[in-house]
């Protein structure tokens, strides 16, 4: 021992004041973990209060043989097997930081935030990673838990940069949370921090790449939820860094979601960057209508203007995933508004009137018109509520031409369970077996195809997929690209029918893209074939689908909109659009009156002769149903735009300025009205299973026909009126297109 | 007249309903003959005549014909004095007298077309906004 290290010893002791300022640890007693480890053991309480689970959630224990007890904080919890420590946790009560742990993803156990003391373990086990044994305890709160949550806090606080004001994230960042909770109130870090050169993700990704942790939570999700390989981690020791290996955007149509699940502010929503603060946003709990699915979503708004959407736990529907299209068509809101009324002129230009004008025009012309020559579209966005009362206009006008587009002209709405998902979407889980006709769910209903991923990766359940060549982000079996494929499936002289007849659980899904075909009726008859030979509808499983493509159709089907005559546009003198601008409208005559309700000027304007502005989905109240068939309500978000009313509103109105007034005034009226043509509606968020199965359905002769089937949906950023109004659907089907 | 006003002081509380009865009728003369002054200085010959800023200002006496609290009349009154203080001493504008006394509560877009008359109370919500 050197002179000066004896000299130096000598000067710390005796200035002990200088020497309490370089501690890092807040709390004294910390200095001497087990010391204060022993004072605390001596002192433990003897009657626990009762604890609950965390997040309210309840404990499923199926076999009682297999149910472990461990202690945690002293107080009893009974677990399954195979829990880990920081789920047992979780049922008692406790949460445990985290940042790399997240229940849907895979455990990685790296960033070892959740640290806990185990006794009789030599060191603080990472609790995401240990699986809990029989007699464990778990000891969350003690000094050693306490300092080694501190001393991790302290490392990732070392490269992470102090740019909280100005990241997107500052107010619900977990990093900012937890080191407000379990960090040291002073750092000792005085080097340069480590920087990392940003990565492009694309048009809805925004990447601050220094912000990282390297929690890999995105890693694991583009690899298990999203099914593409594009992310990963690159570099080891601090030189460690998440990017794409070559310069390549992420291509997937879940993408979106790793910004919900990056704890910091390293990957956040490129279109909202500093548009605003998340405590100045008021959320409402609404439903998503740009697909069939219905995904819980949160509309989060500011005043008038919706500034994101994210995601609502459903586990039924959507799970804690959205697509991207959900999540960023919302800036189509803005843009392409009808605001006024508008008749359009003898120059062919618009002209803006007064509601009471316009309605009086609209219902002037309505009766000049023979009854069977009025026809009535409801757009693929409308809610139960208004297709019910256009229904009631129309048939009061003595006409029954009514249809909402996509289910095409001759649609079947006798048997429900010929128009819905039977297996419901979170029934996919335990098939084993995937026939897909003429459907692409990856585009056409994305969280659909996400939870067959899921069946796929966990069960490598079998995929056959007929239709035209696509994209799958699975492993699949392209089986044929026509309906000819299915004759040979139902004889049983096709390979796949070997693999369809050994599947326990074989499901079919078949795409509504088929609705529209001339051989629905013999494609359907096909499908029936092969579900009862199949063994694919039984008592305990149904595996017999229709995968829709719009929020309406459903609810539409329902509600019996259904067309008297499947020529009816071709002889139309009077087409009242509701929010309908896919339907095809070349056949119709010139001289015919077109009426077109709804909240963006797109191509149902283009040829109508007046406009009633509508409200939007994030505007109103209504009750859409999804393609399993279970009811959801959307609340009013925002205020509607300029002079817009409620889609069920104008055709009232419009019902009264005709003379034939429909007979409820109100939201809850009009409801016991749909009560009493379909009760399932009314039931929300619970799913409606179909009462008869299709095997009643009438024997068909019609033939197969040789015509390969055709995508359904060639883009999928952008499907109807809004997601077309939207900037950032644009930028992505730019690149979609590429 | 502003001269006369400015020299009012708060009065001592009304001793019984009477008393208080007086005061109001003494008060509704006072904007009474302020009238020609105010319709002087907001310019407002064109818009209103005196007869109607009075049954006006009746209206807004008569609002509260029902209290029989002699303290709460005090206070009514007490707050309709500084009312009429401000609009005498033109701490007020025209938009505010416009707005308050001559448009009055039937608001600004008056239907005068009897085209509405036996439409549904639906109709008339609708025609006026999408929320009521």
């Amino acid at each position: 021992m050197g002179l000066g290290l004896l000299a130096s010893r000598a000067l710390r002791s005796s200035r002990i004041i200088r020497n309490s300022t370089r501690t890092i640890v807040s709390t004294p007693e910390l200095k001497n973990a087990d010391a204060a480890a022993a004072a605390a053991a001596a002192d433990a309480p003897s009657d626990l209060p009762k604890r609950n689970p965390v997040g309210g959630a309840r404990v499923h224990l199926p076999n009682p043989e297999d149910v472990i007890e461990v202690f945690v904080d002293g107080y009893p919890v009974k677990i399954p097997k195979g829990m880990t420590v920081l789920q047992a946790c979780e049922i008692a009560g406790v949460d445990i930081p985290r940042f790399c742990y997240h229940s849907r993803l895979s455990i990685a156990g790296n960033c070892r935030m959740c640290l806990v003391e185990v006794e009789k373990s030599p060191k603080p086990v990472a609790s995401c990673a240990m699986p809990a044994l029989p007699g464990m305890k778990i000891k969350t709160d003690t000094p050693i838990a306490k300092k080694a949550r501190e001393g991790v806090m302290e490392f990732l606080l070392m490269n992470h940069p102090l740019d909280c004001p100005i990241c997107d994230q500052g107010g619900e960042c977990d990093l900012q949370d937890q080191s407000m909770a379990f960090g040291s109130d002073r750092g000792r870090f005085t080097e340069m921090k480590r920087s990392v050169v940003d990565k492009n993700l694309g048009p809805l990704v925004k990447t601050v790449m220094t912000r990282c942790i390297q929690c890999t939570r995105c890693v694991r999700f583009a690899s298990e939820v999203a099914g593409v390989e594009d992310l990963g981690m690159l570099g080891r020791g601090s030189g460690e860094e998440i990017g794409t290996y070559v310069e390549k955007l992420m291509t997937s149509e879940l993408s979106g979601n790793v910004i919900d699940i990056c704890p910091v502010g390293a990957l956040t929503s490129k279109p909202f960057a500093f548009k605003a603060r998340n405590w100045e946003l008021k959320g409402t709990e609404s439903i998503d209508v740009t697909d069939a699915v219905g995904s819980n979503i949160r509309i989060d708004s500011r005043g008038p203007e919706v500034m994101r959407v994210v995601p609502r736990l459903n586990e039924d529907i959507n799970e804690e995933w959205i697509s991207d299209k959900t999540r960023f068509f919302y800036d189509g809101l803005k843009r392409q508004r009808l605001n006024d009324p508008m008749i359009r002129g003898a120059d062919g230009r618009f002209q803006a009137v007064s509601w009471r004008d316009a309605l009086a025009i609209v219902a002037e012309v309505m009766h000049q018109i023979k009854p069977e020559e009025i026809v009535g579209v409801a757009g693929k966005l409308s809610d139960a509520e208004s297709m019910m009362a256009l229904k009631d206009l129309l048939n009061k006008m003595g006409s029954n031409n009514i249809f909402c587009e996509g289910n095409g002209m001759r649609p079947n709405a006798d048997l429900r369970s010929g128009y819905i998902m039977n297996t419901s979407i979170s029934g996919l889980e335990k098939a084993d077996a995937f026939l897909l006709v003429g459907t692409q769910p990856r585009v056409e209903a994305a969280m659909v195809n996400a939870r067959i991923h899921k069946t796929v990766k966990a069960t490598n359940a079998k995929v056959g997929y007929v239709g035209p060549a696509a994209d799958f982000n699975y492993d699949h079996e392209h089986l044929g690209t026509d309906p000819q494929t299915l004759v040979e499936i139902a004889k049983g002289s096709h390979p796949f029918s070997s693999a369809l007849k050994n599947a326990k659980n074989p499901a079919i899904i078949v795409g509504a893209g088929v609705f529209d075909r001339d051989d629905k009726d013999a494609i359907f008859a096909a499908v029936d074939t092969i579900a009862k030979n199949n063994n694919v509808m039984r008592p305990d499983w149904n595996g017999l689908n229709v995968l829709l493509l719009n929020a309406a159709q459903a609810a539409a089907l329902d509600l019996g909109l259904v067309p008297e005559s499947d020529k009816c546009i071709e002889s139309a003198k009077f087409v009242y659009l509701m929010g309908a601008d896919d339907v095809n409208l070349d056949k119709l005559p010139d001289d015919a009156f077109v009426v077109y309700q709804g909240h963006h000027g797109d191509r149902g304007v283009y040829r109508a002769n007046v406009i009633l502005p509508a409200s939007a989905f994030t505007e109103k109240e209504g009750i859409y149903e999804n393609t399993e068939g279970c009811a959801q309500i959307t609340l009013p978000a925002v205020p509607t735009v300029g002079d817009a009313r409620d889609d069920w509103k104008i055709v009232r109105a419009l019902s009264e300025v005709a003379g034939v007034g429909l007979p409820y005034d109100s939201l809850g009226a009009i409801r016991s009205r749909i009560k009493t043509v379909a009760p399932n509606l009314l039931e929300v968020d619970e799913r409606q299973p179909a009462t008869f199965s299709t095997s009643l359905r009438p024997e068909v002769s019609q033939k197969v026909s040789a015509t390969p089937f055709t995508p359904a949906v060639e883009n999928f950023y952008m499907t109807d009126a809004i997601t077309r109004a939207s900037k950032i659907m644009a930028q992505c089907s730019a690149l979609l297109k590429k | 007249m502003s001269q006369i006003l400015k020299s009012l002081k708060v009065p001592p509380n009304s001793a019984s309903l009477e008393e208080a009865r007086t005061r109001t009728f003494e008060f509704f003369r006072m904007c009474c003959r302020s009238i020609p002054h105010v319709m002087e200085v907001y310019n407002l010959h064109d818009v209103v005549s005196p007869s109607q800023l009075r049954s006006a200002a009746a209206a807004e006496v008569r609002k509260n014909a029902n209290v029989t609290n002699p303290k709460v009349i005090d206070m009514l009154l007490f707050k309709g004095m500084e009312e009429l203080m401000n609009i005498v001493n033109q701490s007020k504008q025209r938009h505010h007298i416009v707005g308050q006394y001559v448009v009055g509560n039937q608001g600004l877009v008056q239907d005068v077309s009897g085209k509405d008359r036996d439409a549904s109370n639906f109709l008339k919500k609708f025609y006026s906004s999408n929320y009521s």
